[in-house]
């Protein structure tokens, strides 16, 4: 029950206002804080939905010419894998902790548009929701599209893929689109307009200012990616022919369109988890981050050069060998802002205190799993390299390595980092470090063999194989880990489900840390200061709150 | 829903399509009776066993080029595990310092990082044009024509015509002219070198060469629809007098039927109009069938028996490819084997 | 007690960027990352060899800039209308955003009757790349004018019934600014779908 109060001049009585929270405050709710946790529900069941379609590939491709599945059917599953892994799970999970932690951690009451915010959670909801009716459709050759998550053409066109699955592909992706697209504008507005005072640009938190360049890319990238949907949908249901090579389009057209949107979208996938992990590591290293500013300086560099290496993803169509060099140098190029924040986030852990805690383990794992992946990115940055390897297992590899043992490890260390600040409870440690160390084993076992998979020349999208020496050994060493990834995700949702209810109780600032949303109650109220933010005079301000004789602002005079 | 293992020796039942999911028709294909696993399938391709000059130049560039990630791995690792050990929590361990970043610091692991990249960056450019030399002033020698799901070769000197198999002489490189006939597939043959996406609207050519007799496995490396997996193919690199003779006898027609079942066979491969597909380039030219290693591209090792199991019913195999089941009885399927294996 | 700020009181308004022009400028910007793919690709296609009907053959620059005028001249009466609502004036707010949407409907009956007459030539969107290209860039700048024109048409009808200080400035000037939007698009697209074809 809330007490609220009425003004002496407006007759000054007072009323109860009911605190009980049914389905109805979820659903209308405009709270920025509901609708990231409604984001990060949506993604979690996406991501067990996606799961489940990983280990029934997994049983497919465990032995060699199996029956499992038929290849249509298998081909419509690694489709929707990999399409709800990008645009149901990864995007919203980063975008649902976007929308809770933003506001909290500028001092802000909500987001700037908390009604454009509802909007694009409910398009994104709506969008998911058509592109899973495609399984619904199915007839002999209709069903869920069965083109891989970038749809070439001209396979996604009508002749060879005549089915209604594309259209609800497109459709479906336009949908979710619109909620990527809202978030991103919201979260620009309000961390330019909605910062308490104080809190000048170079004092955000990091995870604000990665979130921030994330959407700046968002705004970019989406609108590229609606243009080939739409051309593409214009050539199935009206005949059109921007990629029919027969009359004069061009099957590369669709290639370039899709990259211009799709490179940067990787790293829409992985700059908030870099934003994650620049916050979880110095609070249990018990220092500050080490080179703020090349860290958010490499952020934007990372930005800049993501919108030019696009056509690194299409090496193999033989655009001439100036074209591929060029995206070969400037694929290099990225590199390098990468490897400084792996750098930074390394030497914050010197000289520091370091906190074994299930967050700390999994920022850890990220920085040797993201490494990995990165590292496997540059070799397919060497052009020739490339074109030996592109389109096998190597890829991948690669990409699981990046995504999974770089942002969803980074998602696991902010779930257990945040899980207080939300609920209010802690989850339980001792499971958590279960959880963090199966995931480890499960995850290298699922991938590091596909490594070798791909050197061997195994092709990606292969619903089976014949049984070469070793292939048979090493698909079923990769199914095996699948498996313990998959039970590792199982306990880590029994954990969220039991320390919801019994959890240890949390307080605001159970960690220790910083930013301001550790000023507040876990769970905030829902004007999140309930009792006003504390002054801003720092990257810390809690920090400096407690430590006034040696503020961060004194701390870094006195180093010079 | 079954889970099937291949059948083992002697497995005696046919077991029928298994539980049809929403409307489709195979969601389970059956485990076939007797059929040998697909070969020839003893040897693997490897990125790092070039047999090319093509491949090797990659590949020393790939040795390298892992060593120098390798060593980054592994200063990345140590520091990491390093740091984790001698600044962990544990009582008696001094306060955390807190330091802000170093100049100096953020200079070395930029540059460093650019200089290492700007060395590996001329390795590939070197690379480059020595694995993939140019291509457009010399005159094709092989005309390959990719389909939904298998592969038509042509020899443009000699006009000899093939699927699936493609035999080169030993140590002469030889320039191979790319088209599709539908949507984007890719060559790649591992041991040969690079791959190659060919692009319905965008010829590509390639350069093959083998430095030594073998056969040589080759995939298609771009996803093109139900069958991408069973879209393999076999670069054969012959000793010249053996490539030499194997271009004769396929420039030459085959024999006649002789036997009444080779009669037969031929009589039904007329009148069922099987040229209709497999001399128009629908599906692939059977004019010497029987002298390749496999059949359906790669699903199914060429022997007598297999190839009965096909035509009995291509789904039981490649479901999806673009042959009917013409519903053939045994005697038919029978002529039909005793026919197509005289066609050598 | 450490001092505390009460989160509603961020920097006083007249510091901070106004949040509508943040948001609306944003959407603008990947609109027009929208329209510019299909620019090029537009582009892309025009520059190459192909058969059937094309831009010089199947446009009439001339009869189609007579109601592209008329959308220019929109932009000059919607920031008229502006200047007006700043100044609280009914009349001249309903006056020149009546005018606005006339002009806009105009543009719009401009171009229908363009697309009927390219359709009894033949020429639509499945006809060749010239039809596909032509009709996706146009028709969805047209599709977008006509989303403005019903936004220009509610503030025409609030102004009209008097509540003019319901509408807030930032809410006119978003209105306002896609309207500019979809006009400077018009001008790129005029430029290079009608006028191009003249000079090369």
């Amino acid at each position: 029950m809330k007490e609220v109060a009425i003004p002496e001049a407006l007759g000054g009585e007072s009323f109860e206002l009911e605190a009980h929270e049914g389905w109805l405050d979820w659903v209308a709710s405009v709270d920025h804080k509901k609708i990231g946790l409604m984001y990060l529900f949506s993604s979690l069941i996406f991501f067990l939905v996606a799961g489940v379609l990983a280990l029934v590939m997994r049983i497919q491709l465990a032995i060699p010419d199996n029956h499992f599945l038929s290849p249509a059917m298998y081909n419509q599953i690694f489709t929707m894998h990999g399409t709800t892994m990008i645009f149901l799970v990864v995007v919203p999970a980063l975008v649902g902790f976007a929308n809770y932690l933003v506001p909290l951690m500028i001092g802000a009451r909500d987001m700037a548009f908390p009604r454009l915010n509802a909007l694009g959670f409910w398009a994104q909801a709506f969008g998911g929701l058509m592109l899973y009716f495609s399984f619904a459709t199915g007839a002999v050759n209709g069903g869920a599209p069965a083109i891989g998550w970038f749809g070439y053409a001209p396979l996604s066109e009508t002749a060879f893929s005549y089915g209604p699955g594309v259209n609800y592909w497109i459709l479906g992706l336009l949908g979710i689109g619109v909620g990527t697209l809202t978030a991103g504008i919201n979260l620009i507005a309000t961390v330019i307009c909605l910062r308490a005072p104080g809190m000048s640009i170079r004092r955000l938190p990091l995870f604000v200012w990665m979130t921030l360049v994330t959407a700046f890319l968002i705004v970019l990238v989406m609108p590229i990616l609606n243009a080939g949907l739409v051309m593409l949908l214009v050539d199935r249901l009206l005949n059109a022919h921007f990629f029919r090579a027969g009359s004069g389009g061009s099957a590369v057209l669709w290639q370039h369109v899709f990259w211009s949107f799709g490179h940067p979208e990787v790293y829409i996938m992985v700059l908030p988890a870099f934003g994650m992990i620049s916050e979880i590591v110095p609070v249990f290293s018990g220092k500050p981050i080490y080179g703020y500013d090349f860290v958010a300086a490499s952020t934007v560099a990372i930005a800049f050069l993501s919108l030019t290496v696009w056509a690194h993803h299409m090496f193999a169509v033989g655009l001439g060998h100036t074209f591929d060099l060029f995206f070969g140098f400037t694929s290099m190029a990225i590199a390098v802002p990468t490897g400084v924040k792996i750098f930074n986030w390394t030497a914050t852990m010197y000289q520091g205190r370091v906190r074994f805690t299930t967050s700390m383990m999994f920022a850890v794992g990220f920085l040797l799993m993201f490494t990995i992946g990165g590292l496997s990115g540059v070799a397919f940055a060497v052009v020739p390299i490339d074109w030996q390897l592109t389109d096998s297992y190597f890829v991948v590899a690669h990409f699981h390595y990046v995504l999974f043992g770089g942002t969803a490890f980074a998602v696991f260390g902010g779930a257990y980092y945040w899980f207080p600040k939300m609920s209010g409870r802690m989850l339980d440690e001792r499971w958590g470090k279960v959880h963090f160390w199966l995931t480890l084993i499960g995850f290298n076992l699922t991938f590091m063999v596909q490594h070798v998979l791909g050197m061997l020349g195994m092709p990606r999208r292969v619903f089976t194989y014949p049984p070469l020496p070793g292939w048979e050994a090493m698909n079923m060493i990769s199914t095996v880990g699948a498996f313990i990834l998959g039970f590792s995700v199982l306990i880590f949702i029994v954990n969220v489900v039991v320390s919801l209810r019994s959890g240890k109780v949390a307080g605001d600032n159970p960690w220790g840390a910083w930013t301001l949303e550790w000023a507040t109650t876990s769970p905030p109220p829902e004007e999140n200061f309930a009792h006003g933010v504390p002054p801003v005079r720092g990257r810390r301000p809690l920090w400096d709150l407690a430590h006034p004789d040696r503020t961060d602002e004194m701390m870094m005079k006195l180093a010079g | 829903m079954c889970l099937q293992f291949p059948a083992p020796e002697g497995y005696a039942s046919r077991v029928r399509d298994g539980i049809s999911l929403v409307g489709y028709d195979a969601f389970c294909t059956p485990p076939v009776v007797g059929v040998a696993m697909p070969g020839p399938y003893t040897a693997n391709a490897f990125t790092l066993a070039p047999v090319s000059p093509q491949a090797d130049a990659i590949s020393q560039l790939f040795v390298g080029t892992l060593i120098f990630l390798g060593a980054i791995l592994a200063l990345v690792t140590f520091l990491v595990i390093f740091a984790v050990i001698r600044y962990r929590d544990r009582p008696g361990a001094p306060e955390a310092q807190q330091k802000f970043g170093s100049r100096k610091l953020e200079l070395l692991w930029t540059v460093v990082p650019i200089l290492s990249l700007v060395v590996l960056a001329g390795f590939m450019v070197r690379t480059m044009a020595v694995c993939d030399p140019p291509t457009a002033d010399a005159k094709p020698d092989l005309r390959i024509v990719a389909h939904q799901w298998w592969w038509e070769i042509y020899y443009l000197k000699t006009g000899v015509v093939t699927a699936n198999e493609i035999h080169i002489p030993v140590g002469k490189r030889l320039l191979v002219d790319f088209r599709s006939a539908d949507v984007i597939h890719d060559f790649w043959a591992p041991d040969l070198g690079r791959k190659i996406d060919i692009v319905p609207g965008h010829p590509n050519r390639l350069w093959i060469e083998a430095d030594r007799v073998g056969t040589y496995l080759g995939v298609c490396a771009e996803f093109c629809g139900n069958e991408h997996a069973w879209m393999r193919f076999l670069v054969i690199a012959d000793p010249p007098e053996r490539f030499a003779a194997w271009m004769k006898e396929q420039g030459a027609a085959p024999p006649k039927p002789v036997t009444a079942d080779e009669q037969l066979g031929a009589k039904i491969y007329r009148e069922r109009i099987c040229t209709n597909c497999h001399m128009r380039s629908v599906g692939p030219d059977l004019t010497h069938i029987a002298s390749r290693r496999t059949l359906a591209a790669g699903a199914l090792e060429n022997t007598p028996a297999n190839l009965a199991a096909w035509l009995h019913d291509p789904d039981d195999f490649k479901p999806g490819s673009n042959m009917p089941n013409f519903k053939l009885s045994d005697e038919e399927v029978h002529a039909l084997v005793a026919y197509l294996e005289t066609q050598k | 007690m450490p001092d505390k700020t009460m989160p509603e009181k961020t920097l006083p308004e007249n510091t901070m960027p106004d949040r509508t022009k943040v948001g609306v400028g944003l959407f603008l910007l990947s609109e027009g990352n929208f329209f510019l793919i299909l620019l090029i690709t537009y582009v892309y296609f025009h520059s190459m060899p192909g058969d059937g009907p094309s831009a010089s053959s199947s446009l009439n620059p001339m009869h189609t800039l007579v109601f592209s005028i008329c959308l220019f001249l929109s932009s000059a009466t919607i920031h008229l209308a502006g200047r007006s609502f700043k100044l609280g004036k009914r009349r001249a707010v309903s006056g020149w955003l009546a005018l606005t949407v006339a002009l806009g409907a105009i543009f719009l009956c401009g171009q229908v009757r363009e697309y009927l007459g390219l359709f009894a030539h033949g020429v639509s969107i499945n006809t060749n790349l010239f039809g596909s290209t032509f009709f996706t860039l146009t028709g969805f700048h047209g599709l977008h004018v006509l989303i403005g024109l019903f936004a220009l048409a509610a503030l025409l009808g609030i102004a009209m019934s008097g509540r003019l200080g319901e509408i807030k400035p930032s809410g006119f000037e978003a209105v306002s600014m896609y309207w500019h939007f979809v006009d400077a698009v018009w001008v790129v697209i005029f430029t290079v779908v009608y006028l191009w074809p003249l000079v090369a």
